[in-house]
């Protein structure tokens, strides 16, 4: 039975069914026929020249089928093209060659027989290292005091510029104070469960190379793979299955390119999949950095101009470096209405794991930033913290507004955000709650942050690092089709990695063709060969809202309209007159003239001349979608870098154990507004997760690395994830502000409670800790963290 | 090394590698891909499996070292048809979202409520934390697995 209506309910997940009888499909349940299974040799040394490598002994193990260095790697592929060019060229291949530039990057890869036997051939592999001075301090990086990743550069600074917006220098001289702070944060990861993994396999008949990953963003990879091994992306295939969880951690054409140059080399295919500890320390981790930030404010509170001094620790991310700073400009006045704003950036190397993206990309940053900054302002004005912001909000009756950076804040009431939060927090009764615990001598704290939620990058806002367009704006393709039984089938260049997209694509495509999403079919993953897909397709950036919904609507709409000429051809009828429901195209009031979709589809495939004159046969339509708020940079460096803005609030209550210094959360409240909600039930859970994020962010999670470059938390033993213990019964609420700007009215949700979550958390450490004056500039809280301010504080 | 055992309730004789780990022994050897490798260091539990009835970390444990023994997995409680009670309340729930977590998560919390049909939201909690999820925040798990418990007691 059809309803219509499905998008914004919460219909059931499709991929639910098979996920929890364990018949996913993921990347390392594949197995190709004669399947060889690679392991790598990794540098132990943060920095050190390789002096002589001697495989001899590896290749001579039984079992091993191929070797490969990094002189052969540079010998059979071309280095893999930064994003940004760097001053002067310089190459970085897929294993490391001459030079090592962090603990755990590949130097040699072997492919043997299993896994444990190309494990055993790479501890006969004989290096001799020369030792060389790390790189560990992004700060002495950007003053020109680090031993250099690449000497011919001159620099670790990789990018460095001041961009100014409004009159900044004035807001300051108006100001009656000014707030400065400075801020640090950790690197971290989301760590998606199942590892990064991919298979190539080389067919020796057309030179062209299939791959299986589970890389999220399949078309920039695409181009890359044949860049680097020089073969057409006509001669390419890359399919998806089911991916185990993405957070942005998950991609590294490096990992394809040793895989393909393996499989060459052995005639066979091979399969890569990190293990924990290479996931932890070589994969991708969120680039740490320091804040200086000072905040211009008049004596009621208002804000003035705001001053941003970023340095960002990129690691050896010579690939994708700077998008940590850039993408800040998309959150920088948060969801306040600060007129002049000024960003310095820093995009440093330094000899440790390169960073890349991970959910919310420098948001999360620069929201603990601002957010704790108003929290410090609220003390020292003698304000309450609510106050505070609803004084500097932008109103919901300035939508859409412009930013000072050049983006649009497209909707959305941010006042009544808050305001909403505080109610179902109770937040004057949390306050009281506070007041005798207090009393009482327990360490209650209340915290509460809010933000903005960006979605869908432009990748003109590269511009203003290059000065020069490459890519740009935010689209992804897809397709539809009604198969030759009647039955539809739907696919999007977009692979999820957990955001039920097929449910989701489903009730879209439903709502259009008159069907219940059961009948209707999503793809599972992506297929370069099948699946329609643009070099901006895949999963990152907050964007299926953005783009992707206007990519299956479109495509679903086409289909549809077809559909009517068909039958209003064959029923003698007006397309005007007809309705599409139940599975069947019937003229309105009169169901008994009705054809179904598997008789329009057989007129549509096989009785071709019951068609219209000049119809094409066939029913599948492909259509793509950019979103029309990206623009390019304008003269004065302004560009929307991110298109459309959800928002939240977060109000929690936690409690210090003073003989522990451990941190519990005893309340925590999430009131958000992602526009129209497509599925109520996913989007609830990715509320959850992403403050879960947020919170292991707070409390848990860093990359620890000592002076010399080592990483000291290389497992989940000691690089820590929240458990069911540590993430509490997170309370959702919300608004539902429409985006006039998204095909749906639907904003971004998954980054979500990962850009507030920290700043929520630590607002409320520091309001438990009050009593002693301290003020958390840096994260994570740890109790030994916790322990050591309050013996300072004694 | 010759080793006897039973999967799923199926005898298995095998000559298996005595470095080979369970969890690898089932994937590879077996094809029971339910079975996910999280971290191979005992951590996230994605490799949970019933060993002789009590949750077990399949990444920790050789193949060798289940000489005898009867080995449950996600395969092993699922139904031929449809999904079990407690499949079926992660499904109403949505208690996971990328489901590489899901089949360890399922096979701990059939053990649960194994020992302890009538759970307390804490008890749910605390027998969860022994496996991590990555994605969903553990709340609509603990829904779940509070769910699947009713429905059971109804």
């Amino acid at each position: 039975m059809t309803a219509g209506g499905w998008v914004g309910r919460a219909v059931p997940v499709k991929e639910d069914a098979r996920l929890v009888a364990g018949r996913g499909r993921f990347l390392d349940d594949l197995a190709p026929g004669r399947l060889l299974h690679a392991a790598m040799l990794r540098s132990p040394h943060a920095h050190a020249r390789i002096v002589s490598i001697d495989v001899s002994a590896a290749a001579a193990l039984p079992g091993v089928a191929a070797v490969l260095t990094g002189a052969e790697a540079a010998a059979r592929s071309r280095p893999i093209r930064p994003l940004i060019p760097t001053a002067v060229p310089v190459n970085d291949w897929c294993l490391a060659v001459d030079r090592a530039r962090y603990a755990g990057e590949p130097v040699v890869a072997v492919a043997a027989v299993d896994r444990a036997t190309a494990e055993d051939a790479v501890d006969l592999i004989r290096v001799e290292w020369e030792p060389l001075p790390a790189a560990v301090d992004a700060e002495a990086g950007a003053r020109g005091e680090a031993p250099l990743l690449y000497p011919d550069l001159g620099t670790n600074v990789l990018w460095h510029d001041t961009l100014t917006y409004g009159d900044v220098d004035g807001g300051f001289a108006r100001a009656d104070g000014v707030l400065e702070e400075r801020f640090e944060f950790s690197r971290y990861a989301s760590t998606p469960l199942e590892t990064f993994g991919c298979i190539a396999a080389w067919d020796a008949g057309t030179g062209g190379y299939t791959f299986w990953t589970n890389d999220q963003r399949p078309g920039l990879t695409l181009a890359i793979l044949a860049e680097s091994l020089g073969v057409p992306q006509a001669r390419l295939q890359l399919t998806c299955p089911d991916i185990g969880g993405g957070f942005g951690n998950k991609r590294r054409p490096a990992y394809l390119l040793i895989c393909a140059l393996l499989a060459r080399r052995a005639g066979r295919p091979v399969k890569f999949v990190e293990d924990r500890r290479e996931s932890l320390a070589a994969l991708m981790q969120a680039a740490g950095g320091v804040m200086d930030l000072a905040l211009a404010y008049r004596a009621d509170g208002t804000l003035l101009a705001l001053a941003v001094r970023d340095v960002t620790d990129e690691g050896k991310n010579l690939i994708s470096p700077a998008q940590h700073n850039l993408i800040k400009l998309g959150n920088i006045a948060n969801g306040y209405r600060i007129p002049a704003v000024r960003y310095a950036a820093w995009s440093v190397l330094t000899n440790t794991c390169p960073s890349g993206a991970n959910r919310g990309i420098g948001k999360p940053f620069m929201c603990f930033a601002i957010e704790r900054a108003m929290a410090l302002l609220a003390r020292r004005l003698g304000m309450d913290p609510v106050e505070l912001r609803l004084r500097n909000y932008v109103a919901g009756s300035d939508m859409p507004y412009a930013t000072p950076t050049g983006a649009t804040y497209d909707s959305g009431d941010y006042p009544a955000t808050l305001r909403a939060a505080l109610e179902r927090f109770d937040y004057a009764g949390r306050r009281g709650e506070q007041a005798r615990a207090r009393a009482a001598g327990r360490l209650l704290g209340i915290g509460i942050a809010t933000s903005v939620e960006p979605a869908g990058t432009n990748l003109a806002s590269y511009e203003i690092i290059t000065g020069r367009r490459a890519a740009s704006g935010s689209a992804e393709a897809a397709m539809v089709r009604v198969e030759p039984d009647g039955r539809v089938r739907a696919a999007l260049g977009d692979p999820p990695s957990g955001q039920g997209y097929e449910t989701v694509v489903a009730q879209i495509v439903a709502d259009e063709l008159g069907l219940s999403p059961d009948e209707v079919d999503v793809a599972r993953g992506f297929d370069s060969a099948t699946t329609p897909w643009l070099y901006l397709s895949g999963n990152y950036s907050n964007k299926f809202s953005v783009t992707d919904t206007g990519a299956v609507l479109g495509a679903a709409r086409r289909v549809r309209d077809k559909l009517l000429r068909i039958a209003a051809h064959r029923l003698e009828a007006d397309a005007a007159d007809l309705e599409l429901r139940d599975g069947a195209v019937a003229v309105r009031g009169v169901p008994s003239r009705a054809l179904t979709l598997r008789e329009l589809a057989r007129t549509a495939y096989a009785d071709v001349l019951g068609l219209p004159p000049g119809e094409e046969p066939g029913l599948e339509a492909r259509h793509a979608h950019q979103n029309p708020l990206a623009r390019p940079m304008d003269a004065s460096r302004r560009v929307p870098s991110q298109l459309v803005f959800a928002n939240a609030a977060h109000c929690c209550l936690v409690e210090v154990d003073p003989a522990t210094g451990g941190v519990k959360i005893l309340a925590y409240v999430v009131v958000h507004d992602c526009g129209r909600e497509l599925n109520p039930l996913i989007v609830e859970g990715m509320v959850h997760g992403s403050t879960a994020h947020g919170i292991g962010a707070a409390l848990l999670e860093a990359f620890r690395y000592d002076a010399s470059g080592q990483l000291l938390t290389s497992t989940f033993m000691d690089y820590l994830k929240p458990t069911a213990l540590d993430v509490p019964d997170i309370d959702v609420g919300r608004l539902e502000h429409p985006s006039p700007f998204t095909p749906l009215g639907a904003k971004g949700v998954g980054e979500g409670g990962a850009i507030p979550g920290p700043a929520a958390v630590a607002n409320a450490v520091e309001d438990a800790l009050a009593r002693w004056g301290v003020t958390v500039r840096a994260l994570p809280i740890t109790p030994e963290q916790v322990w050591r301010w309050m013996a300072a504080a004694r | 090394m010759a080793t006897r055992l039973t999967v799923n309730g199926e005898p298995v004789e095998r000559e298996i590698d005595p470095r080979r780990s369970l969890s690898d022994f089932l994937r590879e050897d077996l094809g029971l891909t339910g079975t996910h490798v999280g971290c191979e260091h005992g951590v996230c539990g994605a490799c949970t499996v019933l060993v002789d009835g009590e949750s077990a970390r399949a990444c920790l444990l050789l193949a060798v070292q289940c000489e005898g023994a009867a080995v449950t997995t996600i395969e092993g409680l699922t139904p031929a048809e449809g999904l079990s009670p407690l499949q079926e309340a992660f499904r109403a729930c949505h208690g996971l979202q990328c489901g590489f977590c899901t089949p360890g998560m399922i096979v701990l919390a059939h053990e649960l409520l194994a020992l302890n049909p009538a759970p307390t939201t804490d008890e749910i909690r605390e027998a969860l934390a022994a496996n991590l999820c990555m994605c969903t925040g553990y709340v609509m798990i603990v829904r779940a697995v509070a769910r699947a418990a009713a429905a059971a007691r109804a």
